[in-house]
């Protein structure tokens, strides 16, 4: 088999396991868009109150619609991962409230998928076991799951390692399978801590187009942590820069490119204003 | 066929090195054995002092070893006996202290503690609480075994990365779900390695206590001949408790093997 006809084999499975887990909603969702699904209000978050106690995030009132796909990027200390784990109901805020569809997010959420830094795979399991993980600690387990497991994997390229243990993929590969975790309960919201920031740069851009592909496809809510301002133009209709001490919200930049978007919006020259007006704002902040 | 042609050339500098990493320790062995024995010929020293090798070897061989054999039996239950209770209690107390913190930040300090204390000197008082029999024995013996076991299992209990920790939490597991379905497995290796320390510790403890009270066993035979001054069945019982240490600690090993396979990923 040559390398064209391999391609184009992986994408006929990507779009057929696409359609069979029921991920081609994308009309409908974004037609039905709800302006403050996620609602952050008045954040703040402390650790270890009292002499010692470290301000994480000073206050922080934010609003996104289900849909969207919404950057935060900033410099470290910000604050912007322990915002994310806030809304992923980890951590729970010291002031202020979080909701999710109105609700008050006071612990995780089966529909909400997170990802980490690191790829956080067990070592024992096998890459569709490690997939499954959500489902079994939730004694959820069926064949259903299982064949959709297995179709995720095949989406994002594994087929072939669904039997493979951590230890022999490579770094992108684990952050493929965690990935699949991530989707594997079909969450509305998925919350990413700089997923990529651990790879080398070649397969941190694979791995930037293929969320972009996938995400296109389901319209889930996102919300993604990163250093990366190009990272989080591509990807994003929405990027939210955050400064540190007092950790808060700096600029919120609408990204004007269309969906689906693709790699070549990065040769654009908007594309490379928008960046570089981000760098000169985040910078403003170090002077 | 071919393919296994094509691996041969490579693959004989490998067994060569199987072969000598085998056959240079046995090598060394039997250099160091005959040179005892020609020293014991050559000064003429007396067997209350340090029997021959050979000495040794035809005790093993004789009818005296159905009596070394019963009394090393004895020696080696009691000390399987005082690794498995160890272990059970070990295990234990290192999956309750990690489930729970504030026990951890009150007992952790006294096990680290009591690395300090000399627990052999405590034998003693374990033939003063339990008697003479094989109880005293093997509680002596578990209680040396305890602690490396513990010690090992809160360390491995406690290895598992915090984004891992977090990660579950955000799937919904409970803590007892993050104890046993993930740190547990995560702690493998470090609960072979104390098990491992454990199981030679527990033979120095049957034989300690057989020291101070006991009718049967190695330890008993060892105070029983050297008093005797039959230097040769001494030197005998100690070779055996090698042979009881090494099918404990292979056992371990073997069951490590086992499970790493499993859990190590």
């Amino acid at each position: 088999m040559n390398k064209a006809t391999e391609v184009q084999k992986l994408k006929a499975d990507e779009s057929t396991a696409m359609r069979a887990t029921g991920f081609n909603q994308s009309g409908e969702a974004r037609e039905l868009a709800v302006p403050d699904y996620i609602n952050i209000v008045g954040v703040r978050k402390v650790y270890n109150p009292g002499p010692a106690e470290v301000e994480a995030v000073s206050s922080v009132s934010l609003r996104i619609t289900s849909g969207d796909f919404v950057s935060i990027i900033g410099p470290s200390g910000c604050g912007k991962s322990s915002l994310l784990m806030m809304v992923a109901g980890l951590e729970n805020p010291t002031e202020g409230t979080i909701t999710i569809s109105g609700r008050p997010v006071l612990k995780p959420s089966d529909k909400t998928g997170v990802m980490f830094q690191d790829s956080t795979l067990l070592p024992w399991k096998t890459a569709l076991e490690n997939v499954l993980f959500p489902i079994v600690i939730q004694r959820r387990m069926s064949a259903l799951f299982n064949e959709r497991a297995i179709q995720l994997l095949n989406a994002v390229g594994l087929g072939k390692f669904i039997d493979t243990r951590p230890a022999e993929l490579s770094g992108g590969m684990k952050q493929r399978v965690a990935i699949c975790r991530a989707l594997i309960q079909d969450p509305s919201l998925l919350l990413m801590d700089e997923p990529f920031s651990a790879l080398d740069a070649i397969s941190r851009d694979d791995l930037g187009e293929l969320l972009l592909n996938l995400w296109q496809k389901t319209h889930k809510t996102a919300l993604f942590v990163t250093h990366s301002i190009r990272e989080a133009v591509f990807l994003s209709d929405r990027v939210i820069v955050m400064a540190p001490r007092p950790s808060r919200i700096i600029a919120d930049v609408k990204i004007p490119f269309g969906r689906p978007r693709n790699t070549a919006v990065q040769e654009t020259a908007e594309y490379a204003k928008l960046c570089a007006n981000l760098r000169a704002q985040i910078g403003s902040q170090h002077a | 066929m071919p393919e296994a042609s094509l691996s041969a050339p490579a693959s004989r500098p490998r067994t060569c090195s199987k072969i000598s990493a085998v056959l240079l320790p046995l090598l060394s062995a039997l250099v160091w054995i005959l040179a005892w024995q020609f020293a014991v010929w050559w000064f003429s020293i007396s067997p209350v002092l340090a029997p021959a090798p050979s000495q040794v070897i035809s005790i093993l061989f004789s009818a005296e070893i159905h009596n070394l054999a019963s009394h090393g039996l004895y020696t080696g239950l009691e000390a399987t006996a005082g690794f498995i209770l160890a272990l059970v209690l070990g295990l234990g107390l290192a999956l309750t202290i990690s489930r729970y913190g504030w026990l951890r930040d009150m007992i952790y300090p006294y096990l680290i503690g009591f690395q300090v204390v000399p627990k052999l000197a405590l034998a003693p008082l374990f033939v003063l609480w339990f008697g003479i029999g094989l109880t005293s024995r093997v509680a002596f013996a578990s209680f040396i075994c305890f602690f490396p076991i513990v010690i090992a299992g809160i360390a491995g209990l406690c290895s598992i990365s915090p984004s891992i920790i977090q990660m579950c939490r955000s799937v919904g597991a409970s803590e007892a779900q993050i104890l046993y379905q993930v740190r547990l497995p995560s702690a493998i290796r470090y609960i072979f390695a104390g098990m491992k320390i454990a199981a030679t510790m527990s033979i120095i403890g049957v034989v300690i206590a057989e020291f101070i009270s006991a009718d049967k066993g190695l330890g008993y035979l060892i105070l029983f001949a050297s008093s005797n001054a039959n230097t040769p069945i001494v030197v005998t019982s100690i070779v055996l408790l090698c042979v009881i240490g090494l099918l404990l600690y292979g056992s371990v090993a073997i069951a490590e093997k086992r499970f790493l396979a499993r859990y190590a990923g």
